[in-house]
């Protein structure tokens, strides 16, 4: 496994050194600020280069001058901007079964903050096309890769043929640049997906490969009724001034929490905008894409329902004050803007300022719904103010609840090791970690978070049984089991985080956290696991094959937070 | 009441510990260890912050901050009249500058769930009142605590910011 370990954390620009042991090898990080600019077009560009710090907060003085210690990499090095077509927005492919797609991933110019900048987009569109099927469909994907780095296209969350489950090395080779895969994808479950590449996501996906899947129930009631429907996808992207901060070439940098964007966009844009009627009830299929941002999302007050996960809809319906999700998960909620006015879309969190030691409220507005007073047609406002129970929601969880007691199949550790961080980051973080928050919201120290990268850092997952950790975890358990993995979020590691835990292709309830029982059941494949909670998911082994379980932070999975689940035959 | 010392006060004090540890287990990330005052000196708990219930796993109000229920397990509570004319224990969860204090929930000895909280940072306070459910406090204050995010600290003067290492 330890060659399939390789290969995913490289992909094929890197040449990231893995020792016997599974630990990388590493220096410490380079003072050479012009560093390596062998490639085309990379002439003049340096990792050395002020990092946007928290408002107030300096960059710690040992830390000043340090760079990277990789080589820096951005999208389409030596292409002009200029010269590329500008990015469109996402369009709809509606497909019935048997429909074929054509999924190109290019190099497109996209605009923020007033510089053009050469990024990633599938057919031209950020975020990729909305591929919007019915239940039970299956589909023909034509890929083609036409970006400068090797990639595949993962259908995540969606229970399909393992083979094209688009996972570099374990379900496929990866797509070369210039090469091309054909995909069968099958979707057996109502709800909303999305798909993006699995190679080198740290780079890939923030620069614009993403992209929406709709699956619709047969059952038109499925859903409580909407006036109109609209699909969200968060994203953040880190800029300086006129300039991005190149990614890491051979290897992730910002590996410590994952790079963490400054401008938030919503469907790739800086301010979404959206124009309603007073009293609609819009339903928003949100996804998180960011790398590594966990959001709070709410909408200036507008009353919200949260109706279902990616994989399903709750037990029962909820209103809620605001919309959790980690990267990588989704929700369907229903909004009902009752007053005509401006509503702003924001995601409202708590930052730690840990240079004065306080909590900082954080805002960020990501759009605004226009409310007019022309009225709703049709009223749905008793509708949204009836809690809906999803008897048949229950009556299917009811099969697993002989489960949800018994003692814990598989139990994993999450923690990381470090090596040749930065002396003052080293002794920053034995004395910051006295506190750390079970969800960090944003990046309070930056300057150290860019300097670490994998060559210094190895998230993992370990086994507890074994010992064994990441890619040398070799669980296998028989397709149609029920198997309950009780997942404990390390706190006193060194840098103590919360983690979204992703399962490919199968399906698993979040049955208990910290003990306490799950009142509210949903089917999920990826769940937030909290620094120092333990939390209790009770996987339907149900599809066969090698499916990949990891941390959707993106920079945690490229320095090594992944392991292997074999549902066998 | 009269107060343990010398050896008897360091073994009651050991045997309560370890009541202690074996009612909760050791004391977690999210646990706030909380501490005696003379008023009853064998008392010992541990409150715990476990997230509340939430569709999304983790429990935010609209502005992001974090709602935890509170679980607490206290031991060698004494009667509550021992320590004067009050009849319970109730915990309250008060701002770190002592302005606000929100009366969370009754407790006794065992593990008690007595209630929400929603501040960043606060004091947790037991004290013995009169009834379990008094409009403010104003009995002694029995066992005391701070919540984990107290450790969070300013490093505005610490020398990692003035280049000293």
């Amino acid at each position: 496994m330890r060659g399939i370990a390789s290969v995913l954390l490289a992909s094929a620009l890197c040449v990231h050194a893995v020792s016997a042991h599974g630990q990388t090898t590493a220096t410490p990080p380079k003072t050479d600020t012009t560093m390596h600019m062998d490639m085309p077009g990379m002439e003049g560009m340096s990792m050395k280069m002020p990092i946007p710090m928290p408002a107030g907060m300096p960059m710690m003085p040992g830390l000043v001058g340090l760079a990277p210690n990789v080589a820096p990499f951005l999208p389409g090095a030596g292409v002009d901007p200029m010269t590329l077509p500008a990015v469109k927005p996402s369009s709809v492919a509606r497909l019935r079964s048997g429909d074929t797609l054509d999924l190109t991933a290019t190099l497109v110019r996209r605009t923020v903050r007033g510089h053009a900048f050469a990024m990633y987009g599938y057919n031209g569109e950020v975020p990729g096309p909305l591929i919007r099927v019915p239940q039970n469909a299956t589909i023909i994907v034509r890929f083609h890769n036409r970006i400068d780095l090797p990639s595949t296209v993962h259908w995540h969350g969606v229970r399909l043929d393992n083979k094209y489950d688009g996972v570099p090395d374990i379900t496929q080779e990866a797509v070369p640049v210039g090469g091309d895969f054909v995909y069968r994808v099958h979707f057996p479950d109502a709800g909303v997906y999305w798909y993006h590449p699995h190679v080198r996501e740290d780079i890939e996906q923030p620069m614009g490969l993403f992209g929406n899947m709709i699956v619709d129930s047969p059952d038109s009631d499925y859903y409580s009724p909407a006036n109109e429907e609209h699909a969200l996808m968060l994203d953040d992207i880190l800029v300086n001034a006129d300039s991005l901060i190149p990614f890491g070439k051979e290897a992730p940098d910002f590996a410590l929490m994952g790079r963490v964007g400054n401008v938030l966009l919503v469907n790739g844009e800086p301010h979404y905008t959206l124009a309603a009627k007073n009293g609609d009830v819009v339903r928003f299929f949100v996804t998180n894409v960011a790398s590594s941002r966990t959001y709070n999302l709410s909408f200036g007050g507008a009353p919200i329902k949260v109706i279902a996960s990616g994989q399903g809809r709750f037990e029962h319906e909820e209103m809620v004050p605001s919309v959790v999700l980690a990267p990588a998960e989704r929700y369907v909620v229903d909004v009902r803007f009752d007053k005509p006015g401006q509503y702003a879309m924001v995601n409202s969190v708590q930052a730690i300022n840990h240079y004065e030691g306080v909590f900082e409220h954080e805002v960020d507005t990501l759009g605004t719904i226009s409310v007019a007073s022309a009225a709703a047609k049709p009223d749905l406002g008793r509708q949204f103010t009836a809690l809906k129970t999803n008897t048949a929601v229950s009556r299917e969880i009811d099969r697993y609840r002989k489960y949800f007691e018994k003692a814990p199949d598989k139990k994993l550790t999450l923690t990381v090791e470090t090596n040749a961080l930065p002396l003052a980051t080293v002794q920053f973080m034995s004395i910051d970690t006295a506190y750390f928050a079970p969800v960090e919201w944003v990046d309070g120290m930056p300057d150290m978070n860019w300097l670490s990268t994998g060559k210094e850092v190895r998230w993992i997952l370990r086994d507890d049984a074994t010992g064994k950790e990441n890619m040398n975890i070799d669980w296998h358990v028989k397709q149609g089991s029920v198997i309950k993995l009780r997942i404990f979020n390390d706190p006193k590691s060194f840098h103590p985080m919360q983690h979204p835990i992703h399962l490919h292709g199968q399906r698993m309830l979040v049955i208990a956290r910290d003990g306490v029982p799950t009142k509210n059941l949903v089917w999920k494949d990826t769940a937030i696991i909290p620094v120092g909670s333990t939390v209790d998911l009770l996987i339907d082994a149900s599809n066969p094959g090698a499916w990949l379980l990891h941390c959707h932070i993106a920079e945690h999975m490229g320095s090594g937070m992944m392991a292997v689940l074999h549902v066998d035959p | 009441m009269r107060l343990p010392t010398g050896s008897a006060y360091l073994r009651t004090r050991l045997s309560v510990a370890l009541l202690t540890v074996g009612l909760i287990g050791p004391i977690g990330p999210l646990d706030i260890p909380l501490f005696a005052t003379p008023k009853a000196p064998t008392a010992q708990g541990v409150a715990k912050l476990v997230y509340a219930s939430s569709p999304f796993g983790v429990a935010v109000t609209q502005d992001g901050r974090a709602r935890y229920d509170v679980h607490v397990t206290a031991s060698g509570l004494p009667k509550p009249s021992t320590v004067g004319a009050y009849s319970a224990y109730v915990a309250w969860e008060v701002t770190p500058d002592l302005s606000t204090w929100v009366r969370l929930g009754a407790v006794t000895n065992g593990t008690s769930i007595v209630g929400s909280t929603e501040m960043n940072k606060f004091l947790f306070v037991i004290t013995a009142e009169p009834s379990a459910t008094p409009d403010k406090h104003s009995g002694p204050t029995i066992l005391h605590g701070t919540s984990p995010s107290g450790w969070l600290q300013s490093f505005l003067t610490h020398p990692l910011f003035r280049g000293v290492y």
